[in-house]
């Protein structure tokens, strides 16, 4: 809830002590950066100078909303994590803590955008409307992209840190050509200015350890260069397994942007007003032809890395207990009864929605099938190839060959 | 039926591309302005503009993690990557990335990205700009490999790489860049399949398969050989995935004896792939055991010496003499 | 009601067992999904987990402190709940209230609607801990296949033998014996590079047909023994020599010039010790016995021709090569004995047989056989038998191919069956495999005709006017002329030499 000034590109002098600054962060969850904030932890509605504008434009029902969402992606992940620890997924990767840098910022996307994941941004998958039993393929083993990415403009999870990120500028470079090819026929047909498509923008998630890799270091130079029209979002939510966000940066993660030469802003990761506010207004820039803008979302991991992960191995319970009092929902949930935006009923309700998509989880994922192998086949190359038709071939005879198929299979899937 | 040369080809295939195909554009170091460090793209950037023939940031990664986001908007990207040496960056993107997108999407994406890279040695140059690490992306599946030996080839074969609907690394033999040939640019002829090898000349006593920088070497050696009476068959493999592999036991059948020869180091190499596979294929023609001519199990020799390393006329005919002894 | 049982999960991508620390419900307990049933601690760390089911617990299957493997069960649940609750707290599964769900639609059946949908399915477990390597091999019914063996070697020879190389060559397949311009095709053909075209034409023809396959260390072996593979009778399955082939090769050799070089009595030694004297019996008292017989009871007329059968060896060429006669050995000595069959039916009188006093009358009859039973001559161990293949004019190419393949087979090990031998109606003795030209063979008993198939081999023949090497054959035929005319039989050996000729023509 601070004043905050306009970001700029250039450097605008004012002395920092980096060093103080990183040492202020390490204390747990202050930023010494000011960042974005509308909504805080007391559930009170500050105003910001440039942002309070788009905060304004969200009426009860959009809001209501923003939290059914966050309480759907929440209890989507508690179920699943169980499910993990049932046996019935392999590993689940757990977003809890950061249901507001999701939402708030999926919602601010328009359909025609397009989303780069990285792997655990179930919550934007929620906001794109992405079927969430489609996001358990992956997990249970079944699919390494469960879902068709043209359906819903939201690209598979990249699970090779930050290679999505030059997929990203890549694909709004694509944007640009497209565009300037329509303006192009716009004017060759006559008719400039008649309704067009609605521009679109990429928007592509990382978080604080990925953002050390070098790919968003060169994502961002073509962005820069060719003033692409994309958003970096980055979660920086703290921990990147093990290793804390200090081993990843010195300085807060949205200054990185000065260096490439295009705005960069922090706001807090768990006020989804803020985060929505900030993400329409970055969205649109890219829009609108000023380039790329790097936003940091500051938030945390409240749970593990994933489910194979045990963090009471490198990090203690304060830290998680100090978090646990900025939650997202929490606050929401106050400002909306103090405002006398929802109720009691309305809360049920969202509970109740909660179950129901829990058991639609739980029946999916013992239902989802399972994958042949001659998918795999079909799957590696678009066009006919030799080896793969030698080799299919080889496989069915070697298959045919075994006595019982039937029961041998089943009793290789008891093992 | 035009006369030039490889590189000249190329440049007219990108331009035939570039002409032919709106979704196609050529992005690399210094390929706009410059032309490239090989002049491959000389002229294009005044015909297409900058839009099409992009001179990018120097970062092999940035270069083709941007051109897989440009062929998920429909766009055909053809990225060049400056030396062999230096795809290496790239590999990231290009192994994990670019040959996995269409499987892991179990087929609902497509990524048609095109890499030229000029690979190969015998230029006289410093560290990392005689690569052939063709080896280690042959080993990767979802890609294909290809790799001309001539100008009517190079025209062709960059065309059809940019057309097929899979990603296509298409290796360059730098040091022919200059080799001039016919090129019929009106129709491809027996260049009509850029995956299939090439029987250049018949012959009865032994088979050698050759790729790229080698495939005048070999014409050479079976014309020395022929000399001493002996008749080589030579196979100009033309693709290195998927490797034609029919062809090549045809021949063997015929002649029962194979020498397989390339300037990447031979431990590890595509012969290795190839022998395994033909003595499985053509065990019973088998008159001598297939034999392997390639660098050798060291980083790229200087200058001075790349000479002694590389497969030449020599090299070949001794793997001839060591075949026919059996 | 059923018994659920919950086996330990791998619950950190690839642990493989856990211990039960602390369990935190007890048998009889009412509990709902995800209700935390106990805590496990794994090589990584300590982790609760939450209850697959709904239910009552029957039993706790593990003790606290032991250390079980993953798929193991830990704990039994039933579905029947013990004692009815009142509205559960969080996580509690609430009827949806909302009639339109929000997700997906769920099953109509009500009773699915919560505590049952969590059981999960008879399906395989995921991450159940890296499985254990198989130890056992699973029973198969069939072999496994060879990846791209003879077939793909027949394959690839026809794919290369039909498809013109790289445009350029001067000997496309059927044309390979004749068009001498066909050599050196002007290269304006070929779009390709500088390279040379000259194609060596002999070379191909050579190599095309010539071919002797065998294993690495068989040819080393012959190599050492000093054996032209070329000579040796090949047995292997793709129609290579085999170790074995060389060794009864060799044997035979040894044995011949064992005995050759001490075959000579020494002069000056007495008389009677330099006779040997074998007693006559078995198989060659049977065969003299035949011989004599037939040779005295039919008057014997050989009649010869020379053929031109290089379409027949084209023929076999693009057998050996077809993917349908895969395995099989195909020999000219097929097509002989197809022609020999078509031809019989055209001069029927040559399948027939003169008996003398049928039916104890004083006349004499000739019993023409409306079908063939073709003998083979084949020389055994055991001395000359001529078993016959019956039926022959039923065969399709490839039945009598297999056929033969199987007669020779089982002649060569000295296994063929007197029934076999019975009921012949035309021989035909394969002198070429002994690398005769031609000869006058002595007509089997019950028989009035019998086929001399000699070496074929390249000869200068005349082909429109010009001397050109073609493969030629001498056909020689020996006829009882007390049923086959001077006539008859000509047009008989005509017909069997325009098959040769024309292989084609047994399509009609």
């Amino acid at each position: 809830m601070g004043a905050t000034h306009l970001p700029s590109t250039e450097f605008d002098g004012t002395d920092m002590d980096d060093r103080l600054e990183a040492e202020a962060e390490a204390q747990l969850g202050a930023p010494a950066e000011p960042m974005v904030q509308l909504l805080g932890p007391d559930g009170t509605l500050g105003s910001d100078p440039v942002f309070s504008k788009y905060a304004e434009k969200l009426d009860p029902e959009t809001l209501r909303g923003f939290y059914a969402d966050m309480a759907k992606i929440r209890r989507f992940d508690v179920e699943a994590t169980a499910l993990q620890r049932q046996g019935q997924l392999a590993l689940w990767v757990p977003l809890t803590g950061q249901e507001a840098a999701q939402i708030g910022s999926g919602r601010a996307s328009q359909p025609q955008d397009y989303i780069f994941p990285t792997y655990r941004e179930h919550g934007v998958a929620l906001t794109r409307n992405v079927d969430l039993a489609e996001l358990l393929r992956q997990f249970r083993g079944v699919s390494n992209g469960g879902w068709n990415p043209k359906d819903t403009n939201f690209h598979l999870y990249t699970l090779v840190l930050a290679a999505q990120t030059p997929h990203a500028v890549g694909y709004a470079m694509g944007i640009q050509r497209d565009q300037k090819l329509a303006a192009a026929n716009a004017v060759a047909s006559g008719e400039p200015g008649q309704a067009e498509e609605p521009k679109a923008a990429v928007m592509v998630y990382f978080g604080d350890g990925a953002s050390s890799e070098g790919d968003v270091h060169e994502s961002m130079v073509f962005a820069s260069s060719y003033r692409a029209p994309v958003v970096f979002f980055c979660q920086n939510n703290h921990w990147a397994i093990s290793v804390p966000s200090s081993v990843q940066t010195r300085i807060p993660l949205a200054n990185r942007a000065k260096g490439y030469g295009f705005p960069g802003i922090r706001v807090d990761g768990n006020d989804v007003i803020a985060v929505h506010a900030v993400t329409e207004w970055a969205l649109e820039q890219a829009r609108e032809g000023n380039g790329p803008v790097l936003i940091e979302a500051f938030t945390y991991r409240v749970g593990a890395h994933t489910t194979a992960d045990d963090p009471t191995k490198y990090r203690g319970s304060d830290e998680e207990s100090l978090w646990r009092a900025k939650d997202p929902l929490d606050r929401l949930e106050k400002y909306l009864r103090a405002e006398g935006l929802a109720d009691d009923a309305f809360f049920e309700q969202v509970r109740a929605d909660g179950n129901e998509l829990a058991a639609y989880v739980r029946k999916t994922t013992h239902d989802l099938e399972t994958p042949d192998i001659r998918t795999a086949f079909a799957n590696t190359y678009v066009e006919a190839h030799p080896l793969v038709a030698e080799e299919l071939a080889w496989f069915e005879e070697y298959s045919a060959g075994f006595a019982d198929e039937e029961a041998d299979q089943t009793d290789r899937a008891a093992n | 039926m035009t006369t030039m040369t490889i590189a000249k080809a190329i440049n007219e295939g990108l331009r035939a591309t570039l002409n032919n195909n709106p979704r196609a554009l050529l992005m690399g170091e210094d390929i706009g302005a410059l032309g490239g460090v090989y002049r491959v793209t000389d002229g294009l950037i005044a015909d297409f503009g900058a839009d099409r023939v992009v001179d990018t940031p120097l970062a092999e990664s940035g270069i083709i993690g941007t051109a897989i986001g440009l062929s998920l908007r429909g766009y055909q990207p053809v990225c060049e990557i400056q030396f062999d040496g230096f795809v290496f960056p790239g590999f990231n993107q290009i192994t994990t990335q670019l040959a996995k997108m269409h499987s892991r999407s179990n087929g609902n994406l497509t990524v048609p990205v095109v890499i030229r890279i000029p690979y190969g040695g015998g230029i006289g140059s410093i560290e990392h700009h005689s690569e052939s690490p063709e080896a280690l992306f042959a080993h990767t599946a979802g890609l294909r490999i290809i790799t001309p030996s001539n100008p009517h080839d190079a025209y062709w074969m960059i065309q059809q790489a940019v057309d097929c609907q899979d990603p296509v690394i298409v290796f360059e033999p730098k040091r022919r860049y200059w080799l001039k040939g016919e090129v019929d640019t009106e129709t491809p002829g027996a260049s009509a399949d850029p995956f299939k090898a090439h029987v250049l000349r018949e012959g009865t006593d032994a088979t050698v398969v050759v790729y790229g920088p080698l495939v005048p070497v070999a014409l050479a050696a079976a014309e020395a050989a022929a000399e001493d009476g002996h008749s080589v068959e030579v196979i100009d493999l033309r693709s290195i995935s998927p490797i034609d592999f029919d062809t090549v036991t045809a021949s063997v059948q015929k002649t029962g004896r194979l020498i397989v020869a390339h300037e990447a180091p031979t431990f590890g190499g595509i012969g290795g792939e190839i022998a395994a596979r033909i003595s499985e294929r053509a065990f019973h023609s088998l008159e001598a055991p297939v034999i392997r001519v390639g660098g050798f199990h060291m980083p790229y020799p200087v200058a001075k010496v790349e000479e002694d390393y590389l497969p030449d006329i020599d090299r070949i005919l001794e793997a001839l003499d060591r075949a026919l002894a059996y | 009601m059923t018994l659920n049982k919950f086996n330990l999960p791998d619950v950190g991508e690839g642990l493989t067992e856990a211990e039960i620390v602390a369990w935190k419900v007890k048998a009889g307990d009412t509990v709902a999904i995800n209700d935390v049933l106990c805590e496990i601690e794994t090589a990584k760390s300590l982790v609760e987990l939450p209850s697959p089911f709904a239910g009552t617990v029957t039993e706790l299957l593990v003790p606290e402190g032991v250390t079980v493997e993953v798929g193991t069960p830990i704990i039994s649940v039933s579905d029947a709940v013990a004692a009815q609750t009142p509205a559960a707290p969080a996580p509690a599964t609430r009827a949806p209230a909302v009639a339109a769900p929000m997700y997906g639609t769920l099953p109509a059946d009500p009773a699915d609607a919560g505590e049952q949908a969590g059981r999960p399915a008879g399906g395989p477990l995921v991450g159940s801990g890296p499985k254990a390597d198989a130890v056992k091999r699973r029973r198969r019914i069939s072999a496994s296949p060879a990846p791209s063996a003879a077939g793909r070697e027949a394959t690839a020879a026809a794919a290369a033998a039909a498809a013109p190389v790289a445009e350029r060559v001067g000997v496309e397949a059927h044309d390979i014996w004749i068009n001498p311009d066909t050599v050196g095709r002007p290269a304006d053909e070929a779009a390709g590079p500088a390279g040379d075209l000259r194609p060596t034409l002999g070379g191909a023809i050579s190599g095309l047909v010539g071919k002797v396959l065998a294993k690495p260390p068989v040819r080393k072996i012959a190599r050492d023994l000093g054996i032209n593979l070329a000579d040796v009778v090949p047995t292997g399955a793709r129609g290579e020599v085999t170790r074995e082939d060389l060794v009864s090769y060799q044997a035979q050799r040894d044995a011949e010039v064992d005995k050759a070089d001490s075959f000579w009595g020494k002069s000056g030694r007495p008389q009677d010790q330099r006779i040997e004297r074998i007693p006559v019996k078995g198989v060659r008292k049977a065969t003299a016995k035949a011989m004599v017989e037939s040779a005295f009871a039919a008057p014997h007329v050989s009649i010869f021709v020379d053929v031109d059968a290089s379409r027949t060896m084209e023929f076999v060429k693009r057998l050996k090569a077809s993917r349908d006669f895969e395995g099989i050995k195909v020999s000219p000595l097929l097509i002989l004995a197809k022609a020999v069959i078509w031809a019989a039916a055209r001069n029927p009188s040559v399948n027939a047989t003169w008996v003398d006093n049928p039916d104890g009358s004083d006349s004499a009859e000739i019993h023409v056989k409306h079908f063939m039973n073709l003998g083979i001559a084949a020389a055994t161990p055991r001395g000359l038998m001529v078993p016959n293949i019956k039926n022959a004019q039923d065969l399709s190419l490839k039945q009598l191919a297999l056929a033969l393949n199987e007669l020779a087979t089982t002649a060569r090990a000295g296994k063929t069956q007197p029934a076999q031998m019975q009921g012949g109606t035309l021989t035909v003795t394969n002198i070429g495999a002994l690398g005769i030209d031609t000869g006058t063979p002595i007509i089997n008993p019950g028989e009035v005709a019998i086929v001399a198939f000699g070496t074929i081999k390249q000869k200068p023949w005349v082909l429109d006017g010009e001397v050109i090497p073609r493969w030629i054959t001498t056909l020689g035929g020996s006829f009882d002329h007390r049923v086959v005319d001077g006539d008859l039989s000509a047009r008989f050996m005509a017909d069997v030499a325009a098959i040769l000729e024309e292989p084609a023509l047994l399509l009609d």
